[in-house]
């Protein structure tokens, strides 16, 4: 079948949220080409009390006939039911919905508009501080001298098209464009700090063919079957829901291209000596991302997770980054951010009393202290797992 | 085909980026065309915007609703030429396209209208009155939403050329 002639939108009613919901491209010619759509609005008016909930955050696209036909229902609703509310919730992402729906609150007062934003990820928070970006660049520094060989194993060649999702401050796309000169890459991030910080890079330092933007893991306003390499590093674990976000990679990767995710299993650090110290603090960590809906431990659960979003010929491997990488203090920088961000703000958060924080940070000091010493041994170990897409 | 947004009058140059002619016939053969080519025209002027994926969502829609206004307008012979150039963080989109001198008259007024003070207000009536957006209502909410700037362009007997400038990049989010 023509795909064209098939709907490209969507619209639902959820009784249980009070939703009524459009998703996809909305270019009706007509609008009678909208009259089911119309019908299910008109009858989840109806049918609903207090607040309708109008999610448009799945709409990339509607022309002008389209939104002047669910308008006029919803206003005119207003009219006649002055008890009802309607709530309309926009995507920060899709950049013209929020001010073309905001119009309609200047109509009718009962109508509001909110933009749903990256609070929905309340953990993240702290990890994207501008404060902490040249800890990141170091991570990337450390965990690059492995990577640059891994890769090739799981899909990365010259050439390519490749998506990396959830990139931060860039630092990865710019390393992968200069080793493997792939033809394309969209770098995808939800803060635009990290955003603004990547682009300020590339413009600095000339680099081009990197397209740095703005948008959500769960939720992208990028095309199915666009790329030959999805990356997404370090951010499963970040998300309460992994299995949306893979969702999301697996649709937008092309049928026999890859998905490459690295995940950590913080548990898993280690050092020595002072083991014991850092082993306990760092299963503590687990506990504590845990608490904030987050899987520090995700790593070797990346291949449970890639079989079961449909994704076969699944590569998994793990690599140890070390105090042995090039400086040692690099290391030991990336283990103060950790206790910074891990001890002084989320287990403070927490609750976490002071002498709980005081032996949580021992751990953490330990460990930077096996990084310095001359007979030390310090370990971060990282798991890498890609899956193929099936043709 | 003469680029006509190259040098006019003095004003700075707007690069070509894009361009698709073709028949009136074809064009009006099935609307789905009017998505496609603003999509199409979206992606591939977009690469090298700041946000690429932001960019090409907010010119696919600006565009569509230019084309889906030729479309409307259902001439049956001539052709239509869309042509997308650019300067800086503008975005310039002339639509050559048959037109009845009447219909060029009720351009030439919407467009005053357009600059008018009551624009917003003529709009916000529109969608909590009409049933469906007339010609005019659309080009209003293009200068309201995407604060887009109209001109007309002489480009033949019986055709007009809209140009309107799109300055996406500046757009607040």
């Amino acid at each position: 079948m023509n795909p064209y002639l098939l709907p490209r939108f969507e619209t639902q009613y959820d009784i249980n949220d009070q939703e009524f919901s459009i998703s996809g491209i909305v270019r009706p010619q007509s609008i009678d080409e909208l009259a089911p759509s119309i019908a299910l609005l008109k009858d989840s008016i109806d049918r609903v009390r207090g607040i309708l909930y109008v999610n448009i955050r799945r709409l990339t696209q509607m022309n002008n006939t389209a939104f002047h036909a669910f308008s006029r229902v919803i206003i005119d609703a207003c009219r006649a039911r002055p008890d009802l509310k309607f709530v309309v919730i926009t995507s920060s992402v899709v950049g013209w919905t929020t001010r073309k729906f905001g119009r309609l609150s200047g109509i009718e007062p009962n109508i509001t508009v909110e933009e749903y934003d990256s609070e929905f990820y309340p953990g993240q928070t702290f990890l994207e501080e501008g404060g902490f970006i040249p800890i990141l660049r170091t991570q990337t520094k450390l965990t690059w001298r492995h990577e640059r060989t891994i890769l090739p194993r799981h899909g990365m060649q010259p050439g390519i098209v490749m998506a990396d999702i959830c990139c931060g401050i860039g630092d990865f796309a710019v390393l992968v464009q200069r080793e493997f000169e792939p033809s394309r890459i969209v770098a995808l991030d939800h803060a635009r700090t990290s955003l603004a910080y990547a682009r300020n890079v590339a413009a600095e330092f000339d680099i081009k063919g990197i397209e740095y933007t703005y948008g959500d893991a769960s939720e992208m306003l990028l095309e199915d079957d666009q790329f030959d390499l999805v990356t997404c590093r370090h951010s499963l674990q970040v998300f309460n829901n992994p299995e949306l976000i893979l969702k999301e990679l697996f649709r937008i990767c092309k049928p026999g291209g890859r998905v490459y995710i690295t995940n950590e299993k913080n548990s898993h650090c280690l050092g020595e000596p002072r083991a014991d110290s850092i082993q306990w603090t760092y299963n503590e960590v687990a506990k504590l991302w845990a608490h904030f809906q987050m899987d520090i431990e995700l790593g070797p659960k990346s291949r449970r997770y890639l079989i079961e979003a449909g994704f076969e010929d699944i590569r998994v491997e793990s690599f140890m980054v070390t105090n042995h990488d090039g400086d040692p203090q690099d290391f030991a920088d990336v283990i103060a951010a950790w206790e910074n961000v891990y001890a002084g703000e989320m287990a403070t958060k927490r609750g976490d009393p002071p002498a709980f924080i005081r032996r949580f940070r021992q751990g953490f000091q330990d460990h930077i202290f096996a990084a310095l010493h001359p007979k030390g041994y310090a370990g971060w170990p990282i798991w890498v797992a890609s899956g193929r897409k099936p043709l | 085909m003469n680029i006509a947004s190259q040098s006019v009058g003095g004003e700075a140059v707007f690069k070509p980026m894009i361009q698709i002619d073709l028949e009136v016939k074809a064009f009006l053969s099935a609307w789905l065309h009017c998505d496609q080519i603003s999509t199409y025209s979206a992606r591939m002027i977009s690469h090298n915007r700041s946000d690429s994926v932001r960019h090409s969502n907010l010119f696919s829609s600006a565009f569509n609703e230019l084309l889906e206004v030729a479309f409307r307008a259902r001439h049956s012979s001539g052709e239509i030429a869309c042509r997308v150039s650019r300067r800086g963080e503008t975005d310039r989109i002339e639509l050559t396209f048959p037109c009845m001198p009447e219909e060029r008259q009720f351009y030439e007024e919407a467009i005053l209208q357009i600059a008018g003070s009551e624009a917003r207000e003529r709009y916000l009536n529109s969608v909590s009155g009409d049933l469906a957006p007339s010609r005019e209502v659309v080009l209003l909410e293009l200068a309201i939403d995407y604060n887009a700037t109209f001109r007309l362009d002489e480009a033949g007997a019986d055709t007009i050329t809209l140009v309107v400038d799109l300055p996406l990049e500046g757009l607040p989010n």
